[in-house]
């Protein structure tokens, strides 16, 4: 079977800080889009990471359309307070009063929970929203918060169900513990690094994830390095780069002073031992999580933009993960 | 450049590492702590996440929140350093209940503690985290056992929270609007009537129908027991930050050079400066930063596959160092006398001692 990426209505795209996960969520939601899909990118973490990556300056609320079958916003919870109680109550005073009392503050800062679950309803909401008999989404694509904090924000619901006894609040997590927990409505993507500490977090993550009652689908390996040598030369690198190098030098018929021996043996020893590391690090991965593993390489542009996210995009489809 | 670096750990009482996440700020963190030991000053890092490796080999794995020397043994074949290296790992929950208890009475104390709201609010009240650390390295401080105090901050996403922790804790806790709020539930309610407009009473109504009621029942209780210690805390929070200000206290900021993360680093440094908190300079970690070669095309040209490739790997890492170095320019240039450090990533798999020594070794030079 094929590894897919969209085997669910929801794509909760996770991992730890730093591994680019909102640039995997962007390159999804895009290569998705690319085949027809009409898809909604959602970040839920109001940083504003999300524009940039399509070229624009920010993106608003509601919903943006950002490039063909593709719509994207971030999710504010205080927006999300308001258009539940209205959606809800369909009482606009309340929302007016909230905003004049400071409702984000109540929400972020009384019940943690709350605001969580107010986002992850935006999400639920946008997974059901129906344009007269048809979903108005193919996809949801949510750019989620980093692994250490997704089990708690993906067990708000439950949270909340046990903090509030009582009144719609409460039905409402039933309901998104409901999307959470449906294996064909939503999984989580969770993006990685061929390192040990993200590889590690991920391990853990999905062992947490699976106690959880949520789905896990395949994993993205980010930013995996080429291999320059063979493995025969990267050995006699590891071992010593210095003689190695020197040795070929010698062979060639080429001097070079010991400064730039020293430089350009530090390197390729340094890309030796990360290129084995890499390897040995993605084995250990493939035996401990019997997930499917989608290797995506390294970007040597420090910039991420539409021009990148592109190209991450067709390496996405290429590899048949979205379907 | 370097040269400063190594005398704020050779002068500083008090390192902060801070930054944005996956930067490598628990290992550059440890790094330092492992030189200034090395250079004969008794040191503790404490940390909050280590890698598992890492945390092993400092011999953190099991302890909690308590700070432990780091044994002879982590050392392997290595020399031993010249002073004492300790190391602890940040439990923000348990920190937050020994605050409580060291704050309260007993009695007050027990039920703060086994309060629901004080459950949610220990671990996800925003800010929590920062404050904690914060509140941990005053508590080193305090204990004077330490030349140096090297503390690596929480991966927030926004430096921002580190700083304004004790600010947002102390405003929160003391909110009118939270006062206002729930009045009802608490019993000193004297001129607090007055500001209970109408919007309050229709969001009250509102905030009741939606939580039910025994979630602010519970949120009020915790306020009334908490009530006696908003002075406390606030001082405490007052007595961290004109710690933070001295002199005596260098932030280092740690990013990775990408666009996204220089531009976080940006934000903080100007962010400190606004706050007039002494910063050290900005370390930017896992760089392709090496030296240019004249020899790289006579190399490349002879055609041996092991040079070829070599040659033209260390061609790309100058390329991405150029663009590293346009993208550092943009995020920092015009901001006056901010340092900037370069590490490149000729270490990776940092998981022992000796390994940290070779990362202090890229960051600061071999020790004279």
């Amino acid at each position: 079977m094929h590894p897919s990426l969209t085997s669910s209505r929801v794509a909760i795209v996770s991992g730890k800080g730093g591994v680019g996960k909102t640039t995997i969520a962007a390159a999804l939601a895009k290569a998705a889009a690319a085949q027809g899909k009409r898809v909604l990118l959602l970040e839920v973490e109001g940083r504003n990471s999300l524009a940039p990556l399509f070229g624009i300056p920010s993106l608003g609320y509601p919903e943006h359309v950002v490039a063909p079958n593709l719509s994207a916003e971030s999710v504010v919870p205080d927006e999300a307070l308001v258009e539940y109680l209205y959606m809800f109550y369909g009482i606009k005073r309340i929302g007016k009063a909230l905003a004049h009392t400071k409702a984000t503050e109540f929400a972020t800062n009384i019940a943690p929970g709350l605001r969580d679950i107010l986002l992850i309803g935006k999400v639920k909401e946008a997974e059901r929203r129906r344009v007269r008999e048809a979903y108005a989404f193919d996809l949801v694509v949510l750019d989620a918060p980093p692994t250490g904090r997704l089990p708690r924000f993906l067990d708000a619901p439950r949270a909340v169900a046990d903090l509030v006894r009582a009144g719609p609040i409460r039905t409402q997590a039933h309901g998104v513990l409901d999307m959470i927990t449906d294996p064909a409505r939503s999984a989580v993507v969770l993006v990685t690094l061929p390192e040990e500490m993200p590889v590690q977090e991920t391990v853990e993550s999905i062992a947490t994830l699976r106690r959880m009652g949520v789905a896990v689908g395949p994993v993205v390996v980010n930013r995996v390095a080429a291999e320059p040598f063979t493995k025969t030369v990267e050995r006699s690198l590891i071992s010593d780069a210095r003689k190695a190098i020197a040795r070929a030098m010698e062979k060639a018929g080429v001097a070079a002073p010991a400064a730039t021996l020293e430089r350009l043996a530090a390197v390729a020893a340094a890309s030796a031992r990360r290129t084995r590391n890499q390897r040995a690090v993605m084995t250990e991965l493939e035996a401990d999580i019997d997930r499917p593993m989608i290797s995506v390489p390294a970007l040597l542009s420090p910039t991420v933009g539409p021009a990148e996210v592109d190209f991450l995009a067709s390496v996405l489809s290429d590899s048949g993960a979205i379907s | 450049m370097s040269e400063d670096l190594a005398r704020l750990i050779a002068d500083r009482h008090i390192v902060v590492c801070t930054g944005p996440g996956g930067v490598g700020k628990t290992t550059i963190s440890a790094a330092l702590a492992v030189r200034a030991a090395d250079l004969g000053r008794k040191t503790i890092v404490c940390t909050i996440d280590p890698a598992k490796r890492l945390a092993q080999s400092l011999g953190l794995s099991e302890l909690g929140n308590t700070p432990r020397e780091v044994a002879k043994s982590a050392y392997g074949k290595g020399r031993q350093p010249k002073a004492a290296l300790w190391a602890m790992m940040l439990d923000m929950k348990r920190t937050f209940d020994d605050l409580i208890v060291d704050m309260a009475s007993p009695d007050l104390a027990k039920r703060i503690l086994s309060n629901p709201f004080y459950e949610h609010i220990s671990s996800t009240l925003a800010g929590t985290q920062e404050y904690m650390a914060m509140e941990k390295l005053y508590e080193l401080h305090e204990e004077g056992r330490w030349e140096l105090i090297i503390i690596d901050t929480p991966p927030s996403r926004s430096a921002l929270d580190f700083l304004d922790a004790p600010r947002k804790i102390t405003d929160f806790l003391e909110g009118r609007f939270l006062r206002v709020l729930l009045w009802p539930y608490m019993k000193a309610g004297k001129g607090t009537l007055r500001v209970f407009n109408y919007g309050a009473q229709a969001f009250f109504r509102a905030a009741t129908k939606i939580t039910g009621s025994e979630l602010l029942s519970d949120v009020a209780t915790f306020f009334q027991m908490f009530q006696g210690m908003f002075g406390t805390f606030k001082a405490r929070a007052e007595r961290v930050r004109e710690l933070l200000g001295t002199q005596r206290t260098a932030f280092i900021v740690v990013a990775s050079p990408e666009t996204e993360s220089l531009k976080e680093a940006r934000y903080f440094v100007q962010r400190l400066g606004r706050e007039q908190m002494p910063l050290g300079g900005v370390i930017v970690n896992r760089t392709h930063a090496v030296e240019p070669i004249e020899e790289l095309d006579a190399i490349k040209a002879t055609g041996d596959p092991l040079l070829t490739a070599a040659a033209e790997l260390y061609n790309d890492w100058r390329t991405a160092s150029q663009r590293e170095d346009e993208a550092v320019a943009k995020a920092l240039a015009d901001l006056p006398g901010t340092s900037v450090w370069r590490v490149p990533d000729l270490v990776d798999d940092v998981h022992d001692v000796a390994a940290l020594r070779t990362l202090a070794d890229a960051l600061l030079g071999p020790i004279a």
